[in-house]
């Protein structure tokens, strides 16, 4: 895939190969260009690599080769600490909350971040955003469903106003009424102006929200396009998707 | 229980609570054992003993005891100096061997037996630049004070009021700031911590310098109510690590109350049995609790 399209306010990787060893990349070679505002949803079958290259993104896994830039830095080396700080969120598949702390100290810890004068108020807009979040601020988080776990945690991730949130399977658990109500929330965020990288295996539902999707074959990014096009391009589905999962 | 039992277990077990809290924050968040923690309680005396001799030598007028108290203002003015030097003590300790066995990936058991070496190194430098010889932060016998049938010196329930500021302005500091909520952030699942913006290596100098501290306030009133000895640490260990476990670990308040525990424990056995039983006491309480109840009073599962 060709990175040429770089969109300055956003995110691109070049030829980005990550994994836990060195000698076993999990990510081999990827190239990636999202522009600001996009909502980029990351396909393949279980392995291809996705979260493995969003958590290489995010500062969680290394990166043996290859260049990850964000908003025009370069934020390969940068640790996972410091990209949030530079507009980055990342939202992990699981054990995503602190389940010891209260819902209201998890979205402090994130607040924390902010000059004092303005985290009471960004608490008091994602509550307004998360209605169920500020019902019960000091419950602690492990005592709260899948669905508010994943809400809280896409809570948590916006109290900094990042620029691009990045998210694991959000789906993953969830009953499929609460998995609807989880892309409706992405979609109004994205809305908003956050640009939003997903991976899913709901890949229905991911493309029916995303303006864009990719897919991950064997730790490649293998083809892209627009997600309406994807969703009804039988010989893409059959290729990409069926029949990858059929190796697998 | 006597009312006596009851102050000297109170008395000892507010030191041992103390010197838990740096355990329970060490193992919460570095996931180790760290038995060098009692050599910081010893260099802490020593620390403080140090530079209040060296303040007496400036103004004798410092070491005139203060109100009823053995020692005076020379050795309030140097706990603060001995606290910044503990810290510093552990600070390098990490810089120069958990830090490096840390960033190698080494297993908990490797930072354990590391934590052993670096205590034997503490306490011979110890017994080199003081001698094993006791040593006091005042020299006068200091009379208890009797009151509600029992009996208790100033010094100590001074230490007693202190700890118990202490732990709660610990206990405050952790659940009510930022930083607090950082390390506890770090503690539950380091890798999140670091996604939501929180520095775990800022967060584990902040634990060590707050453990440092703590078991250099411990090492002092252990010298002012008992004696200052290089083996004054290691004589702690067992009753820490037993106060640590029985108030589960990463629990500020709970290492106090199991501090207090086996202190009272302690105690009671001293006044019932005899005193070459205190040390099998810790060792027992431990056994019991980690045979009926692994995670303590206010431990996670």
């Amino acid at each position: 895939m060709s990175a040429e399209t770089v969109a300055p306010s956003g995110l691109e990787t070049h030829g980005l190969v990550a994994g836990y060893e060195r000698d076993l990349p999990i990510v081999r070679g990827v190239n990636l260009s999202v522009g600001a505002g996009e909502f980029v949803v990351l396909l393949g079958p279980n392995g291809a690599g996705k979260s493995t290259l969003v958590k290489a993104i995010a500062g969680l896994v290394p990166i043996h080769h290859g260049s990850v830039r964000f908003n025009g830095e370069d934020i390969t080396a940068a640790p996972a600490h410091e990209k949030i700080r530079r507009g980055l969120a990342f939202v992990p598949q699981t054990e995503n909350v602190f389940a010891t702390l209260t819902i209201e100290d998890n979205l402090r810890l994130a607040a924390d971040l902010l000059p004092k004068r303005v985290r009471a108020r960004r608490i008091a807009e994602l509550y307004a955003m998360f209605p169920d979040l500020a019902a019960q601020p000091r419950r602690p988080a492990g005592q709260l469903s899948g669905g508010q776990r994943q809400m809280l945690a896409a809570a948590r991730a916006l109290i900094v106003q990042p620029s691009l949130l990045i998210l694991d399977e959000p789906s993953a658990g969830l009953s499929p009424k609460m998995a609807t109500e989880v892309f409706s929330r992405l979609k109004a965020i994205n809305a908003s102006g956050v640009t939003i990288i997903l991976v899913e295996q709901n890949v229905k539902s991911a493309l029916a929200v995303a303006s864009r999707a990719i897919i991950l074959v064997e730790g490649e990014a293998r083809h892209e396009g627009p997600a309406a096009t994807l969703a009804d391009d039988p010989i893409i589905a059959e290729l990409y998707l069926g029949a990858a999962r059929a190796r697998t | 229980m006597s009312p006596q039992i009851l102050m000297d277990g109170l008395i000892n077990g507010a030191m041992i609570g103390l010197g838990a809290i740096g355990i329970t924050l060490t193992y919460s968040i570095l996931r180790f054992s760290n038995f060098a923690h009692g050599e910081f309680i010893a260099w802490g005396a020593y620390i403080a003993l140090a530079l209040s001799g060296f303040l007496g030598v400036l103004a004798p007028s410092l070491t005139a005891p203060l109100g009823p108290f053995s020692f005076g203002w020379s050795l309030p003015i140097a706990a603060f100096g001995a606290i910044a030097l503990t810290a510093a003590l552990a600070l390098l300790a990490d810089a120069l061997l958990f830090g490096p066995l840390r960033a190698r990936g080494g297993a908990s058991i490797i930072l354990v037996m590391a934590s052993f070496g670096a205590a034997l190194v503490l306490r011979n430098l110890l017994e080199f630049i003081f001698t094993s010889r006791p040593a006091y932060y005042a020299d006068g016998l200091q009379i208890a004070l009797r009151f509600l049938g029992v009996r208790a010196t100033p010094d100590a329930l001074l230490c007693l009021l202190v700890a118990a500021i202490v732990v709660v302005a610990t206990h405050l500091f952790i659940t009510h700031t930022a930083v607090g909520r950082a390390m506890r952030a770090v503690s539950e699942n380091p890798e999140l911590a670091g996604i939501v913006g929180v520095d775990s290596r800022k967060t584990i100098r902040l634990v060590w310098i707050l453990g440092a501290g703590l078991a250099c306030l411990a090492g002092i009133m252990a010298g002012l109510v008992v004696q200052i000895r290089p083996t004054m640490g290691v004589d702690l260990l067992l009753p820490l690590f037993a106060a640590a476990i029985l108030g589960g670990i990463g629990s500020t308040p709970g290492a106090l109350l199991g501090g207090l525990i086996i202190g009272l424990a302690e105690s009671t056995t001293v006044r019932l049995i005899g005193a070459e039983w205190r040390a099998a006491v810790a060792f027992a309480v431990l056994v019991v609790i980690l045979l009926v109840r692994p995670r303590g009073l206010f431990g996670r599962s």
